[in-house]
């Protein structure tokens, strides 16, 4: 897709990412320890994700299993470059339990979807992040310059697996509404990560800068 | 094909415009392959897309920190060490080998579809976890089984009891899966004593299953890199990693793991290495003891 786009600045690698590859290429090489290790760091994101997504512990001990499992499996597929192995490792969480709950709605409601293999493994799409490893201050940050329906957009969408369209149905608003909701409020959340040093991120104003609604 | 003519009909202001919802995975799959399609083949490089995705790790950061249950990881262990048993299988034994483990695929078919865990296996399994927590607290669960395996003593109690520690409640969970494990037949258990410059002491169950699980407390936090790695030391002295696991500031630890060989006697150690993978200890001894049998 966009390759070297130039638009992913400050990408530095971490001591983080490195010992995570390193971690990566043992589970490559079949050494159980490494995954445990990996677990071992990433348990708590990965559980809090799908718990997010789910909201039901059992299947979101399921998907953080299927996960992991997956990452055991498929460690080899990692593209560097793409992101780090704690983003790639993270979506794929994302993508299973998003899978999970929208296998669990009545078929009736999204009759397109049963096409899908249930269990059919797709690795997720991972741009490269706009800062690795930010601390919970710049998450807040960037979190806040969203407007409630961005916001809730959004969520909607990452974390309820709702298409646009039910975005639309459920929010009570025009499509091209909710598809500008969702695309001005990440690049907001961008901006206020790029814009600022990192570390030191204040809410952008909400005079002008987090617009809404009108597609261009 | 149909989606090949939508994807014609897609102006690079209708992928603009959708740059959000795609990303979010908010396209229904026909939308979604339309848009994979003008990609392909735009001029354009469309790197709000691109900018879009990015902040897609802030999102993930941004959810209520909630702790899966310390039986978890055990489970994903096994699975992962039945796995790699199954990529040595011989192709000709692979149907016996997929018939005791359907839940598992062959290494070889990397691209094969992960199965999903069964509503039966969930149902049994949430029955089974909700069994114990729904009618007994946690601390009355663990000192039940503690009760029942006859180690009371060993561990450090009073921790647990005086329940004002963050950790306690972890430390509860960890050792509750350790005793569980060592309820099993044929396990061994083994008290885990600090050494001279620490404080921490745990206990270490086995079964000759291979499973091993260990829960330690009073652990000084990891930093950077290091990590607290368990090895087994057998009669012929050598030491054997077994795992490793950061220690937050909580300062417990837990591991669970399969593959190992247990026996009477067989020395616990634990260390501080300062990197992952280490092959022998380098770091200080933090904690060991030695396995015998649960009587």
């Amino acid at each position: 897709m966009t390759d070297e786009s130039g638009s992913l600045q400050r990408r530095v690698a971490s001591p983080v990412d490195d010992a995570d590859r390193a971690v990566l290429e043992r589970i490559v090489a079949g050494d159980v320890h490494a995954l445990e290790a990996l677990y071992d760091r990433y348990r708590t994101m990965a559980y809090s994700i799908a718990y997010r997504i789910t909201n039901d512990a059992t299947l979101a001990e399921d998907v953080v299993q299927d996960a992991f499992l997956g990452a055991w499996r498929n460690a080899g597929r990692y593209v560097e470059g793409r992101g780090s192995v704690k983003t790639w490792l993270l979506s794929i969480v994302h993508h299973r339990a998003i899978d999970a709950i929208r296998r669990r709605k009545p078929t009736t409601e999204l009759p397109e979807r049963e096409d899908v293999p249930p269990a059919e493994l797709r690795l997720p799409d991972i741009w490269a992040e706009v800062s690795a490893n930010l601390d919970a201050d710049a998450v807040r940050g960037a979190m806040a310059v969203l407007s409630d329906v961005q916001r809730q957009a959004i969520e909607l969408a990452y974390f309820g697996g709702l298409t646009q369209q039910e975005i639309a149905f459920r929010m009570d608003t025009p499509l091209g509404t909710v598809k500008s909701r969702m695309r001005l409020g990440l690049l907001a959340m961008r901006r206020a990560l790029t814009d600022d040093d990192a570390g030191d991120l204040e809410p952008v104003a909400p005079d002008g800068s987090v617009p809404d609604g009108g597609a261009p | 094909m149909s989606d090949e003519m939508r994807a014609t009909d897609l102006t690079c202001d209708d992928v603009r415009e959708m740059a959000g919802s795609f990303v979010l995975g908010a396209l229904d799959p026909a939308e979604d392959a339309a848009v994979r399609a003008h990609l392909a083949t735009c001029d354009d490089a469309h790197a709000e897309i691109a900018d879009a995705g990015s902040v897609l790790p802030v999102l993930l950061e941004s959810v209520p920190v909630v702790e899966p249950s310390a039986a978890l990881k055990g489970r994903i262990m096994a699975a992962a060490a039945a796995d790699l048993e199954a990529r040595s299988t011989p192709p000709a034994a692979a149907p016996a080998a997929a018939a005791a483990a359907p839940s598992l695929a062959p290494a070889s078919t990397v691209t094969e579809p992960i199965p999903f865990p069964t509503e039966t296996d969930r149902a049994d399994r949430s029955a089974a976890q909700a069994a114990p927590t729904r009618t007994t607290s946690p601390v009355a669960w663990v000192l039940r089984i503690a009760a029942v395996v006859g180690i009371v003593a060993l561990v450090g109690w009073n921790l647990l009891l005086q329940n004002q520690l963050n950790g306690a409640e972890q430390y509860q969970r960890d050792v509750a899966a350790v005793l569980q494990l060592a309820a099993k037949d044929g396990s061994m258990t083994a008290v885990l004593r600090p050494a001279e410059t620490s404080e921490a002491a745990g206990l270490a169950a086995m079964n000759p299953d291979g499973t091993l699980t260990l829960a330690v407390h009073d652990l000084d936090p990891t930093k950077g890199n290091e990590v607290y790695e368990a090895w087994l030391i057998g009669e012929d002295k050598v030491p054997v990693a077994i795992g490793g696991f950061e220690v937050g500031r909580d300062g417990t630890g837990f591991l669970a793991t399969s593959g190992v060989t247990p026996a009477a006697g067989i020395q616990v150690v634990l260390t501080l290495e300062p990197a992952p993978g280490a092959t022998a200890p380098a770091g200080p001894v933090v904690s060991s003891g030695a396995a015998s049998a649960v009587a």
